[in-house]
């Protein structure tokens, strides 16, 4: 019996990423959102080597972006025909939509497929970001960073935490931000500056804050024969999950991130690695809490211990576990569809050793997870990871 | 502020989440499934636990416990900002979204809170808002 190496025991496929393009996060108001969105695409095809020919299927992920915004943005690149599914799941639409184009190679459906993350956020002209007013704790209030800061408080108070820990992780975000050219703030703060900041929704100050803005990003996945083929180092995808949020109208641990937890071990069972495996990952730091309830929903520490572990150094640039080099959410910009892809942009970079003066060294294994939603009675409406592998 | 007053003080975001008693008492009005008695808030129009759609409206408790909360300085122009927004934990299982009627130096996590009504921001035309709040206990 002949043995198909790209065929894995389950009978899925090889999934690789073979190109990638990411414009800088930033403030576009004057661009529409498809002129925002094509130069990524466009960077993404020329990396792969590959031609517009070869595309099987679009997956387009944007929130807010309205109708049939793939097939705006790939118009003007004269890309039309196959199928073009655009993809709404929140802060989580172009991970989702990465998922279901990993799907779509995996299963042999298609062997070549463009992945999009898009947003513009500017055309809502600041401030925070318009959530679903048919939602009940919507119409009582509810704002995203009051969400965040009620998780925060109550971690505050269980966990002991202080402001000036919690600021901390708005400092170590843009120490990276820093160093990117494609973040939307390339500038250090100072612990002061943020404990300083004009308040949010306390106790967070707006550096506690994703700042909003525009931006775009794309991958190209393709089989892996094809993969191999191709002459840039290709980065295989070894996991791949959408999971949503567990409703109740009753109690929850808020300083839990069940959701996430959930779907980190969904991720790693199909990686077949663990938390210990990882050199490198881009997580959801929409606020700063949240980044230190990542590292303890991903396995990174345990429960508590997110202060411990980002004080360590650990999670910073030369640490054993860099998260969010790119500066996440806080610092590249949280344009809330294009997240997911701008996530694997990044790690994927950072595999191919070509992340310039934020890489990690020689890391091989990467994450990248992008959850979101503010809807009544769930943690979060959708969360998705993705695990990658040189 | 009872319900009856906030004809003058405003007009209530929703009708269906909070009514008065005879004494004119705010109550918080949630669903309970006739069927498996699962319990909802806002009454829900359809079970989740078991899709029955037969779901009675009870009163439920004016007094609990404040899980969380955060001084919101930054929202839509409908709310007045700054304004302390909770989650109270009821004694029937039900977690409550609610603004928090009182200066956050007095607000604190685990507080014993009880409901009352409040005008809490203004609709489209500047018309005052109001809502069910809690208020410490």
């Amino acid at each position: 019996m002949k043995v198909d190496p790209d065929m894995s025991m389950n009978g899925l496929r090889d999934v690789c990423v073979v190109g990638t393009g990411l414009i800088p996060f930033g403030k576009y108001p004057d661009k529409t959102l498809a002129d925002i969105g094509w130069p990524a695409v466009r960077e993404a095809i020329q990396d792969s080597g590959l031609s517009t020919r070869d595309i099987g299927a679009v997956f387009c992920g944007t929130a807010l972006g309205g109708m049939l915004a793939g097939q705006r943005l790939m118009t003007k690149l004269g890309v039309s025909g196959m199928p073009i599914i655009n993809v709404e799941n929140a802060c989580s639409s172009s991970s989702s939509a990465l998922s279901l184009a990993w799907l779509s190679i995996a299963s042999g459906q298609n062997d070549v497929v463009v992945v999009i993350g898009v947003e513009k956020l500017t055309k809502f002209g600041g401030g925070v970001l318009p959530l679903e007013r048919e939602d009940w704790e919507v119409n009582q209030g509810m704002v995203m960073p009051a969400l965040y800061a009620m998780r925060a408080r109550r971690y505050m108070h269980e966990y002991g935490l202080t402001r000036e820990q919690l600021s901390q992780v708005s400092v170590k975000a843009h120490d990276h931000g820093a160093l990117n050219p494609n973040a939307q703030i390339r500038k250090r703060v100072s612990l002061d500056e943020v404990m300083a900041s004009r308040p949010v929704a306390d106790p967070f100050t707006l550096w506690h804050c994703c700042p909003t803005g525009d931006g775009a990003a794309a991958v190209v996945l393709a089989a892996g024969d094809i993969a191999r083929r191709s002459e840039i180092r290709p980065v295989r995808i070894v996991a791949s999950e959408v999971t949503s949020g567990l409703f109740t109208n009753g109690y929850r641990d808020m300083t839990w991130a069940e959701l996430t937890a959930r779907g980190a071990k969904l991720a790693y069972e199909m990686a077949g690695l663990g938390p210990e495996d990882l050199d490198v990952a881009e997580v959801h730091d929409a606020f700063t809490i949240a980044e230190l309830m990542y590292y303890e929903a991903f396995g990174l520490c345990e429960q508590g211990g997110g202060y411990a572990l980002l004080s360590s150094g650990a999670t910073s640039l030369g640490g054993a576990i860099p998260v969010n080099p790119s500066g996440g959410l806080l610092s590249r910009g949280h344009p809330i569809g294009a997240t997911g892809v701008a996530q694997a942009v990044e790690v994927t970079r950072q595999l191919q050793d070509r992340a310039g003066g934020h890489q990690v060294e020689g890391a091989r294994v990467g994450l990248t997870h992008a959850t979101g939603g503010g809807i009544a009675g769930v943690d979060h409406g959708a969360c998705s990871i993705h695990i990658f592998v040189r | 502020m009872t319900l009856s007053d906030t004809s003058t003080a405003g007009h209530l975001i929703s009708d269906r989440l909070v009514t008065t008693d005879g004494s004119g008492a705010p109550r918080l009005l949630a669903g309970r499934c006739e069927s498996c008695h699962a319990l909802s808030f806002p009454r829900a129009d359809v079970c989740g636990d078991c899709l029955s759609t037969d779901i009675g409206t009870i009163e439920i408790a004016s007094q609990g416990t404040l899980y969380s909360y955060s001084v919101v300085h930054q929202a839509p122009k409908t709310w007045k900002v700054p304004y302390v927004l909770g989650y109270v934990d009821l004694p029937e299982g039900l977690r409550v979204l609610a603004h928090i009627d009182a200066p956050p130096s007095e607000v604190a996590v685990d507080a014993k809170v009880k409901l009352s009504l409040g005008v809490v921001g203004t609709d489209s035309d500047g018309a005052p808002l109001s809502t069910y709040t809690f208020v410490p206990a």
